[in-house]
């Protein structure tokens, strides 16, 4: 980039969350030559993308998608990216803020070669929430193999630990730092983009769908996981109860979703994810059958219009128009009985599958963590965005529940509506 | 589809529907988890779903023949579960408010007693029929009606004499008798072939003997209100209505003992209060108020649930008889005549608007709710 061409920076930005939306933002505009904080709360980047085992509708893995944005993250040394991090403060106004930063320490430092020795040394089994709790993780890890930054982790709970010991004395290459104290640092920045992302709803809180009363009830995200080669189970898809294969799975669409009682709205991404879904089990079991309850399928577009026609011609997926509103567990077998009314017929279904799949919608990550910073938000939690003040604005998920496609092209949007601003200072 | 069928939406229906409880119904996506919810509706062709889209579409005639509205005891778990707050019961009782109208003739009357407006004038009707009957008989010589009798213990009957409020309370009875049994044969008629073409029944057509073979198996249902226990939201309203239920059933067999007592054996009240007639009476009426009482209670409580003006007339009556009734006994026994007089005017009045308006009202539910339930046995609907 010559001189001549370089966009007047004149201020930085400070993108909050790193997930596929806050990448976007970070990359695009700092590849047109503004400085820019990435700020991710987990010792990770890739959000809710790296959980998943296939994009839809070209079913490609998401670490491909992640992988180029994190070699553009290396390549540009505008971007500082800083995980572990969470925003205290925002004082200031459009063009001019003061963003005060808490930076939780990692334990590790730039000299871990992800070598896992300090794994191996710890005892401790932790609960590994990436999966969703399907598996344990040592005090000492890597959150997964793609991770970018790639280095360990140390848990805060081993912290003082046997274990914190054990791991520092096993790494050959004196990365581990247990001195590490959290660090609080404020960043200039003449604009902000609030890509804070989404969490799955809470699927214990919808009583009569049976989430963690009964064992072969999941949600669509830890299906993400049950097949990801990188899951709990290296990617094959069992049901918890007994480890065995399904021959009969349920999906229940609008699992919380579109409901006055939970989230009021539609998620948007449930349906194709489910079809998705199907398709993960299809390819594994040509025998099983897929029972897909649903209220009104929602497609958008013609590509996933597309894939949902060809998932129409397999005669194993069956649809059945209707909301499954109870389910009932054979104590014996473990296997799920759902029961919805086919609105077509006119027939209440008794459906017994092996695995259910609750298809639940995405939370806006500020429904449950206010973000302490002057913004608007919708009854839903969602962030408004306000145009006529300008300064700060919401990408993605943060601002509407939306699929990838669409939240780079909201993430791209955003990042010149926080250049605009600086542009204008 | 090989069928086609020309909705004709009815656009009035769905107004009413509005006004008489079911104003959300258009919020409904047919979801149908109201169906599943239901703990009572069966397998075959379940409700209330298909009764939703059909209110949506003002389709009239698919529903107010519809023996499913009355197999709904309206505990409000659909409502609950819903995902919209369409209030699947609420628009179900505002069907069968509207379905009672229809079966009861003449209809006009039946709209006035779903129109507050015209409370007044319903009740009016009644004093206007003592009076008048009343004044005639004097004028004949026979004194039934006696505004300011003398004496040092007096009761009810020496103001307005027994012999007047049976000569006008027992036609009126038998009127809504009539009334009803009019109804009922167009509701019969219309439910079988409303079960027919929804393909709900396995009978080709009713016969008698079965059907009230069907009614003895489903009355000591109702007795023991085995619906209202399967309900997940509202259990305890069992309870309630128990009390009203049974309150009104004492309450009815104390009035026809005291009929015969008058009418057959002639003994003069008022009858000794360790009679065991009067202590269920006595008992009749304090269920009715605490049935009353605990009935608004719940509606008061239950957010998911409307309560229009066709709920409160009914628990407004309910509350109203026992309390007049009972008062009327204590003011006597405590001697305050004038004041009894009065009271028991008021009593007279709701007693005869329990006879006059039942075929109208939502009380008409204790038939055709009866009859519809005893034709889903009949039907073998499960």
């Amino acid at each position: 980039m010559t001189s001549e061409n370089k966009a007047p920076a004149s201020g930085s930005i400070v993108v909050v969350g790193g997930g596929i939306s806050g990448l976007t933002t970070a990359i695009e505009a700092a590849e047109v030559g503004y400085e820019v904080y990435l700020l991710e709360k987990n010792p990770y980047l890739g959000g809710r993308v790296a959980q998943l085992n296939q994009y839809f509708p070209k079913l490609c893995p998401p670490t491909c998608g992640l992988e180029i944005n994190f070699r553009r993250i290396k390549d540009n040394p505008r971007i500082k990216v800083f995980t572990q991090a969470q925003v205290e403060k925002v004082e200031g106004t459009p063009g001019s803020y003061n963003v005060a930063v808490r930076l939780n320490p990692r334990y590790v430092n730039e000299r871990c070669t992800c070598c896992g020795e300090c794994a191996k040394a710890c005892g401790t089994e932790i609960s590994n929430e990436f999966n969703f709790g399907m598996d344990t993780h040592k005090g000492a890890h890597l959150p997964f193999e793609m991770a970018f930054p790639p280095r360990f982790v140390l848990s805060q709970q081993i912290i003082g630990t046997d274990d914190a010991q054990k791991a520092k004395a096993a790494c050959k290459y004196d990365a581990i730092d247990l001195e590490m104290q959290p660090k609080t640092m404020n960043l200039q920045a003449g604009a902000i983009v609030w890509a804070t992302g989404w969490e799955p709803y809470d699927a214990g809180r919808i009583d009569n769908l049976g989430f963690g009363q009964y064992d072969n009830i999941i949600t669509n995200m830890m299906m993400e996981r049950l097949a990801s080669p990188n899951g709990p189970t290296q990617g094959k898809i069992v049901r918890p109860s007994d480890q065995k294969a399904p021959q009969n799975i349920g999906f229940v669409q609008c699992a919380g979703s579109r409901d006055e009682n939970h989230l009021p709205y539609c998620s948007y991404i449930c349906c194709m994810a489910s079809l998705k879904q199907a398709t993960y089990l299809r390819e594994r079991y040509p025998d099983a059958n897929i029972y897909i309850f649903y209220i009104d399928l929602r497609t958008p577009g013609q590509r996933y219009e597309t894939f949902y026609k060809k998932i129409k011609e397999d005669k194993k997926v069956f649809f059945i128009k209707g909301k499954v509103a109870e389910v009932i567990e054979d104590p014996a077998t473990k296997n799920i009985t759902v029961v919805a009314e086919n609105a077509v017929t006119g027939e209440k279904i008794k459906q017994t599958v092996d695995l259910v799949v609750l298809a639940t919608g995405m939370q806006p990550t500020a429904a449950n963590t206010k973000l302490p910073a002057d913004l608007k938000y919708n009854p839903d939690g969602f962030i408004l965005n306000d145009y006529e003040k300008g300064g700060m604005f919401a990408a993605g998920c943060a601002h509407k529940p939306a699929d990838v496609v669409s939240s780079n092209q909201n993430a791209t949007g955003m990042a010149l509506k926080a250049i605009q601003t600086l542009a204008r200072k | 589809m090989s069928e086609t069928y020309l909705v004709e939406p009815d656009v009035g229906f769905i107004k009413e529907v509005g006004k008489l409880g079911g104003q959300d119904l258009k919020k409904c996506f047919q979801c149908a988890t109201c169906s599943v919810a239901c703990p009572i509706s069966p397998d075959n062709k379940p409700f209330p779903r298909k009764e939703m889209i059909a209110a949506s579409w003002g389709l009239k005639d698919r529903l107010i023949g519809n023996a499913d509205i009355w197999l709904c005891h309206n505990c409000g778990d659909c409502s609950t579960l819903c995902p919209r707050g369409a209030k699947p019961a609420d628009v179900l009782s505002a069907i069968r408010a509207y379905a009672v109208t229809e079966y009861a003739t003449p209809r006009a009357l039946g709209k006035m007693v779903n129109d507050p407006s015209k409370l007044p004038i319903l009740l009016a009707i009644p004093v206007a029929i003592f009076l008048v009957v009343g004044l005639i008989l004097k004028m004949f010589g026979v004194n039934w009606l006696n505004f300011a009798p003398t004496g040092d213990e007096l009761w009810q009957a020496d103001y307005i004499s027994n012999y007047l409020v049976d000569i006008i309370m027992v036609p009126t009875f038998f009127a809504a008798i009539g009334v009803f049994a009019l109804g009922l044969k167009r509701f019969l008629a219309d439910i079988h072939a409303n079960a027919l073409l929804e393909g709900k029944t396995t009978q080709k057509k009713i016969e008698p003997v079965g059907f009230v073979q069907a009614l003895i198996k489903t009355v000591p249902t109702i007795m023991k209100h085995g619906r209202f226990t399967e309900c997940g939201e509202n259990k305890e309203r069992a309870t309630a209505h128990m009390m009203v239920l049974f309150g009104f059933i004492g309450l009815f067999i104390v009035t026809g003992a005291f009929f015969a007592a008058e009418w057959v054996f002639h003994i003069e009240g008022p009858y000794s209060q360790i009679n065991p007639f009067k202590w269920l009476g006595n008992l009749g009426g304090i269920a009715l108020i605490i049935g009353g009482i605990l009935m608004i209670a719940k509606r008061m409580g239950q957010k998911d649930q409307v309560t229009s003006y066709k709920d409160w007339y009914l628990i407004g009556l309910v509350l109203l008889l026992g309390g007049t009734g009972l008062l009327t006994e204590m003011l006597r026994l405590g001697g305050m005549y004038g004041l009894m007089a009065l009271v028991y005017v008021l009593h007279l009045i709701f007693v005869w608007a329990l006879f006059a308006y039942t075929p109208f009202s939502k009380l008409a539910h204790l038939v055709y709710r009866t009859v519809a339930m005893t034709y889903a046995e009949y039907a073998g609907r499960k």
